[in-house]
């Protein structure tokens, strides 16, 4: 290998050398970050919900008019439901997983604590709650019809039973069953303390964003949310016939009563794509960035290789003329390519880190796994590699008689 | 050392064909100096781009050193040529960004020498020329027949059999060029054969013989020449 002599003769001309080593660096170094952080969004977006997302959607109605009996509506409108073919479960809730909104507060194992236990996403369904969810019960039982209430802003019916999520039973009774467990959910002055009747191996809260850290600690109750004239179902069709009993719902609702709208008919699927725009445009912007920067790179290791084929061509007929076969034209300038890479990945590697580094400091995001930046090494040598093999290989082909052509 | 004959060379386009050298004959015996001359045009270059195996022929033959060359592939053109010619070219041919050292080390290193070989053939070669002093200077330091020294350094390094001058002084004052001329004559008595291509009629008649080419062809020889180098079996007496 020529690696001392190139390396000297690159040293002679250090801009270009310089330029192309910084594009490198800085290449490595934005493209592992960047790389990192779209692995995190498509591990945030991949995390399930607990609920079945694929036959599910919810339904709002909202009545109008005077004598808009709200608690009579619900109750037929749950009763047709349940009756509408394709229909496996319906249920009032107050709030969906995925959906951003939602109500959540402290929950406390006694009532003289000062802080509280844990925070959890509360829901409110009927006993047909966990069926319309999907939701996997793992211990204990579901609601019995006896069991659900009416919930109204005004008045504030504490629960006597409640089903708690996997997560949330592992942080208040941790190694121990948390079923037939007593748990204050709302002000222990006021309200005696709800049982867990049965735990439920995953429910998201209505929050995936970054701000809400308890993402599966959540509360199911047994109640029928009332505000006002407004209610909201989840309602779980047999595989396959979601939309068809989406748009049955939607008649259906509408002729059963006119005095209200029907309304905000959204699948959980969309649920889902809304809930994560922000992560999925994330990670399309970092992946543009990182496909126009690997471009931009090749290209410039294409241009640069290109301008120095055609500057040095009576130098390579001379290197023939002396003896070089085509193949150490090839290597010379894949060699000269590999210094210049190699020279700028060293300087792209302390970059990368360094780079993440600032970003723990300024977003409190995780530490870039050390593998990312020897990966990213490899595929950038890989790339000038590839990039300097068409102009190299245009070298190759300069013919020996060259060399002896008048200037 | 170097036996064309019948060579021809054609360059072919798909509406004319030229021809370059038209049944050229040349034999040229070890330990002589030739000089090629004629005007432009005349195929001197491409006399002297074949006789380096810089271009291949399309007609006749050509040994060289007793290997025929023709049916080579481009990797055994490149590697005798490596072995059996050292190049001095009319521009010097020095690569601008190494050093007179790694100049000189460019065909030792396609040769595959180790660095102990090269370092004491640069040395010599270097030295042989007078600029071992100068080892660590670039060309761009040098005055122009300090390159043509260095370029003459260059080809001699690899001990080759055969040293082929592309116009070596054309670039050269004539104090330089006088220097340069003897530096050649001085390696052709150390037993160095030289084949040099020049349209300087002062150089050449210090050659020992002359050719001269119009047309591709050889058309007239010099008489002075010494018979030593005639090669009787030749079948055209392009030589005296």
């Amino acid at each position: 290998m020529e690696i001392r002599p190139i390396l000297s003769a690159l040293l002679r001309s250090k801009v270009s050398m310089i330029l192309i080593g910084l594009q490198v660096a800085l290449t490595l170094a934005i493209v592992c970050n960047a790389l990192f952080i779209i692995g995190q969004r498509f591990e945030r977006m991949q995390r399930p919900s607990g609920m079945n997302e694929t036959d599910t959607f919810a339904v709002s109605s909202v009545g109008f008019g005077e004598g808009f009996d709200v608690r009579a509506v619900q109750a037929a409108d749950l009763a047709l439901l349940r009756r509408l073919p394709g229909v496996v479960a319906a249920t009032s809730i107050n709030s969906t997983p995925l959906s951003g909104s939602g109500w959540s507060s402290g929950v406390q194992l006694t009532a003289e604590q000062k802080t509280q236990s844990a925070n959890a996403a509360f829901y409110m369904v009927d006993d047909h709650g966990l069926d319309a969810l999907g939701a996997k019960l793992i211990a204990g039982r579901n609601f019995l019809p006896t069991e659900v209430g009416i919930r109204t802003l005004d008045e504030t019916v504490a629960p006597a039973s409640i089903i708690i999520s996997q997560a949330l039973a592992k942080s208040l009774f941790p190694g121990e069953s948390a079923v037939g467990k007593q748990i204050y959910i709302d002000d222990p002055q006021t309200t005696p303390k709800a049982t867990i009747v049965g735990v439920v191996e995953r429910l998201q809260t209505p929050w995936v964003n970054d701000g809400y850290a308890d993402i599966e600690n959540s509360l199911i109750q047994p109640q029928m949310l009332v505000i006002g004239t407004a209610s909201q179902y989840l309602i779980r069709a047999e595989p396959g016939r979601r939309d068809e009993v989406m748009k049955a719902v939607e008649t259906q609702l509408a002729a059963a009563n006119p005095s209200r709208i029907v309304g905000k008919l959204r699948d959980m699927e969309a649920q889902r794509r809304d809930a994560y725009a922000n992560d999925r445009a994330m990670a399309i912007i970092l992946g543009a960035v990182i496909i126009a920067l690997l471009a931009i790179t090749a290209l410039g290791i294409v241009g640069m290789a290109s301008f120095w084929v055609a500057q040095r061509t009576r130098q390579i007929g001379t290197r023939r003329a002396l003896g070089a076969t085509r193949g150490d034209i090839l290597r010379y300038f894949q060699t000269e390519n590999f210094i210049i890479t190699t020279l700028g990945l060293i300087l792209g590697s302390i970059l990368a880190y360094a780079l993440s580094l600032w970003m723990m400091q300024a977003y409190q995001s995780p530490r870039l796994p050390w593998h990312y930046v020897p990966i990213g090494f490899l595929c950038l040598w890989a790339l000038g590699q590839i990039a300097v093999l068409g102009p190299a290989l245009r070298a190759s082909r300069v013919p020996p008689a060259v060399a002896t052509r008048t200037l | 050392m170097l036996k064309m004959t019948h060579l021809q060379k054609v360059y072919r386009t798909h509406l004319i064909e030229t021809y370059a050298l038209r049944d050229f004959s040349i034999n040229v015996a070890e330990g002589e100096f030739v000089a090629v001359t004629g005007p432009s045009g005349s195929g001197k270059t491409t006399f002297l781009n074949i006789a380096g195996l810089l271009e291949e022929f399309t007609g006749g033959s050509y040994l060289l050193d007793g290997v025929d060359v023709h049916g080579l592939d481009d990797n055994g053109r490149s590697r005798l040529r490596n072995e059996k010619i050292g190049f001095i070219f009319q521009g010097f041919n020095l690569i601008p960004d190494l050093n007179l050292f790694d100049n000189v080390d460019v065909p030792l290193r396609y040769r595959g020498y180790g660095a102990a070989e090269r370092k004491r053939r640069i040395e010599e070669a270097l030295g042989r020329v007078g600029l071992s002093s100068r080892m660590k200077h670039y060309p761009s330091e040098l005055s122009g027949g300090q390159q043509q020294r260095v370029a003459i350094a260059r080809a001699l390094a690899g001990s080759p059999r055969l040293l082929l001058a592309d116009e070596p002084t054309g670039n050269l004052d004539s104090l330089m060029a006088r220097g340069v001329m003897e530096l050649l004559e001085e390696i052709n008595g150390q037993g160095t054969t030289i084949v040099m291509v020049t349209h300087d009629p002062e150089l050449a008649a210090r050659a020992h013989r002359n050719v001269h080419v119009i047309d591709g062809q050889v058309t007239d020889f010099d008489a002075e020449s010494s018979p030593r180098h005639v090669d009787a079996g030749a079948p055209v007496a392009a030589i005296s």
